[in-house]
């Protein structure tokens, strides 16, 4: 999983066969590990939905917490992303 | 034999069908004391005696990231016998994978069976594995996980520290773990149990030991360990279809995305036509109109407020939404399938040396077709900077009202070279957006923002009709009224701004045009080209009927009307053009036109999407001054030239 971080710290992006190419390992162990690492904080899934709070119509909502969000039922079929949470 | 029997799991891992399938109707549920998290018992009897069994909320690691979690390690932390049940054998078996179970059970010496909680057949097996359990009072044995976690920085050292003060309930191994992966609920008991000096010195261990990375990959090295000669089978290798060969592929990959989004962006004009029908026929009710309020003794203001700019006004933006409309259709329908995944991922990387994600090429693509429909798509970016920066870079990004005029205005003074002059404003444009990446990215986007994104393609699949066009007609409907108030608004101050009474040198437009006719020829635009370029900032296609009606001498108010209902090209346009404008000045008016700040709706969608007016308007600025330097460069360049 070290290694899983340390290959995105290039900042590009890849899929899971990718990762599981250059790591030499199964997509399978990747879930695992995407799973463990999203499990502990160290990365997140990546929500292109709208926020529950405002439904994407941004009204009451907080511009400090809800810089515009995405539409009610956009983008739900964008698969999933992951992005490290980068560590302060 | 009598039992309490806790089940443990991940979530998803088919702990309550399993329940379900034991206690059937004889369980009750409620709430963990002083939590909400629902609690499942119910109770089974096999062979005369009566088992309980509780439904545990799955949990991941054991690690308190939540009341559910918290509860099932509470719960678990008894050490009673158990055993392991490796459900969805079905599963394992279409996979075409044999497991071993003997094998595991012989590592991990507790009592292992393959099962599928779904096959009711299948209960005895479980039964009997539950009896051998019991009888034998299985404890798993993690003699080689510590192996592994003696390899952790600063574990021995921990443990040595909790070796004769662990809490009751926990093994020191475990909450070593937890202490190295700086579990905090584990911390604040420690805290309660241990003195001052311990705790400081475990503190310190942990600071400079392993963390929760580390400790984890030493479970799965365990896992592995075990599953070693336990799990066979064929190693499922995904075969990329068709389309994602192309998409995904290393040359032809972008060409192929960019001529998916080309001809989405065709497309999009088929839905779009009778939305901009129902624009015009708007705009024809106008004449009607002014002509009834004239009749009624209307004063001329009045008639005009309402005529040129409220109808005129509306006809604009219902035109507009035919487009936002088709757009929004066109590229709804291409994530719906599962293609825009394949768009943000294929152009991530490039988007990289702008300081952007992947996920900032859907704005500029949709740019293309209307800024505002660009400035809409920034949303799926979380990051606010990146987002402010991808709305930045789209308007550099000529829109089809730009594509309507440009070609017209090149025919007409350059003839033959007028792919050239379109050549190299697409080239500007990449120019453009990397310096305004160089000089907006700075405040925006620290590289460190930029992280790498593991990305699971979705499946491509049919679209959901209905959704799409709730979703659509929404979106269509939430555009209407947030670019209504703005049009209207700009509308009525460029149209007061050129009313005149009836005279065109008494309105104040003409006054300041001229005023400041020695400032704009330095940048190559006469005072009527500046005005038009003004007029542009409210829409594109103004700037050429705002020329049309200054360069034919009909009043100014009447030329920004038609500009604005985008009855634009007088049938003489190209006679009077080539007799009142030279090539430079044309050259230097083209770049400026089309590098503008795109109009007020995609102005106001911008507004919309990045909330700061600052930002807003410096981006806005920023294009108006860029776009008359370039104009300059152009004029001088133009004059070398011609």
């Amino acid at each position: 999983m070290k290694r899983l971080l340390e290959l995105l710290k290039d900042g590009n992006s890849r899929t899971i066969e990718q990762l599981a190419a250059e790591l030499g390992t199964t997509p399978a162990d990747i879930d695992r590990q995407l799973g463990f690492l999203e499990h502990i904080g160290a990365i997140r899934r990546v929500s292109f939905s709208a926020q529950k709070t405002c439904g994407g119509s941004c009204k009451g909502c907080n511009p400090a917490e809800c810089r515009g969000c995405m539409p009610k039922n956009a983008a739900q079929n964008m698969g999933e992303m992951w992005e490290v949470i980068k560590q302060h | 034999m009598s039992a309490t029997i806790a089940l443990l799991g991940q979530p998803n891992s088919g702990k309550s069908t399993l329940f379900n399938a034991l206690t059937g109707l004889r369980q009750h549920v409620g709430n963990w004391p002083g939590k909400t998290v629902e609690k499942k018992e119910g109770t089974f009897t096999y062979k005369g005696d009566t088992y309980s069994v509780a439904d545990l909320p799955g949990s991941y690691s054991m690690s308190a990231n939540s009341d559910e979690e918290v509860i099932t390690r509470d719960y678990a932390g008894l050490e009673a016998p158990c055993f392991l049940v490796l459900n969805m054998e079905d599963v394992a078996k279409e996979q075409g994978k044999t497991i071993d179970a003997a094998a595991i059970e012989k590592k991990l010496g507790i009592p292992v069976m393959l099962f599928s909680a779904t096959d009711m057949k299948a209960y005895d097996k479980f039964y009997s594995t539950l009896e051998r359990a019991l009888k034998s009072k299985s404890h798993l044995d993690v003699s080689s996980l510590e192996k592994e976690y003696e390899k952790l920085g600063g574990y021995a050292e921990i443990k040595e520290q909790l070796a004769d003060n662990a809490p009751s309930g926990y093994t020191p191994m475990w909450l070593t773990v937890k202490v190295l992966e700086n579990d905090k609920v584990v911390s604040a008991k420690l805290k309660n149990t241990l003195d001052d000096k311990t705790i400081k010195k475990i503190e310190t261990l942990a600071k400079g030991g392993a963390d929760a990375v580390a400790a984890g990959e030493c479970k799965f090295a365990w896992i592995d360990e075990i599953l070693q000669g336990a799990v066979s089978g064929s190693k499922s290798v995904t075969k990329l279809g068709r389309l994602d060969r192309i998409y995904t592929h290393r040359i032809w990959g972008k060409p192929a995305v960019v001529l998916t989004v080309l001809l989405g962006l065709i497309a999009s004009f088929i839905p779009a036509l009778p939305i901009m029908g129902v624009g015009s026929l708007v705009d024809m009710l106008k004449t009607a109109v002014a002509t009834g309020l004239e009749g009624a003794g209307c004063p001329a203001l009045v008639t005009g407020l309402l005529c040129d700019v409220g109808i005129q006004s509306l006809s604009f933006v219902i035109k507009m939404l035919g487009f936002v409309f088709g757009v929004t259709l066109v590229f709804g329908l291409l994530e719906e399938v599962g293609v825009m995944a394949r768009i943000s991922y294929v152009f991530d990387n490039t988007m990289g040396k702008l300081g952007l994600q992947g996920k900032s090429v859907m704005p500029f693509l949709v740019s293309f077709g209307c800024t505002m429909g660009g400035a809409a798509g920034a949303r799926v970016i979380d990051n606010w900077g990146q987002k402010v920066l991808t709305i930045a870079l789209a308007w550099a990004v000529p829109c089809g009202a730009a594509w309507a005029i440009i070609p017209m205005l090149s025919t007409v003074f350059f003839g033959a070279a007028a792919p050239l002059i379109i050549v190299v404003l697409l080239l500007v444009m990449l120019l453009h957006m990397w310096i305004t990446a160089k000089v907006f990215g700075a405040k925006l986007v620290k590289t460190e923002d930029r992280c790498g994104m593991i990305m699971e393609l979705p499946p491509y699949h049919k679209p959901k009709w209905g959704a799409l066009f709730r979703y659509v007609l929404g979106r269509t409907k939430d555009t209407f009224f947030r670019v209504v108030k703005v049009v209207l608004l700009v509308c009525a101050v460029f149209w007061l701004l050129s009313y005149g009474g009836g005279s065109d040198e008494s309105s104040l437009l003409y006054k300041i045009g001229t005023a400041i006719e020695p400032v704009t020829m330095f940048v190559g635009l006469p005072w009527q080209l500046f005005i038009a370029f003004i007029a542009s900032s409210v829409g594109k296609e103004g700037a050429v009927g705002v020329i049309t009606a200054l360069y034919s001498g009909t009043s100014y108010a009447q030329g920004f009307a038609e500009a604005m209902s985008g009855a634009a090209r007088a049938a003489n346009l190209n006679e009077l053009l080539l007799a009142n404008v030279t090539r430079p000045e044309a050259l230097a008016f083209i770049f400026a036109i089309t590098f503008n700040l795109p109009c007020v709706v995609a102005l106001a969608a911008t507004y919309q999407e990045i909330h700061s007016v600052k930002w807003t308007a410096k981006i806005a600025l920023y294009y108006t001054a860029t776009a008359l330097l370039l104009s300059c460069i152009a004029y001088h360049i133009g004059q070398l030239i011609w």
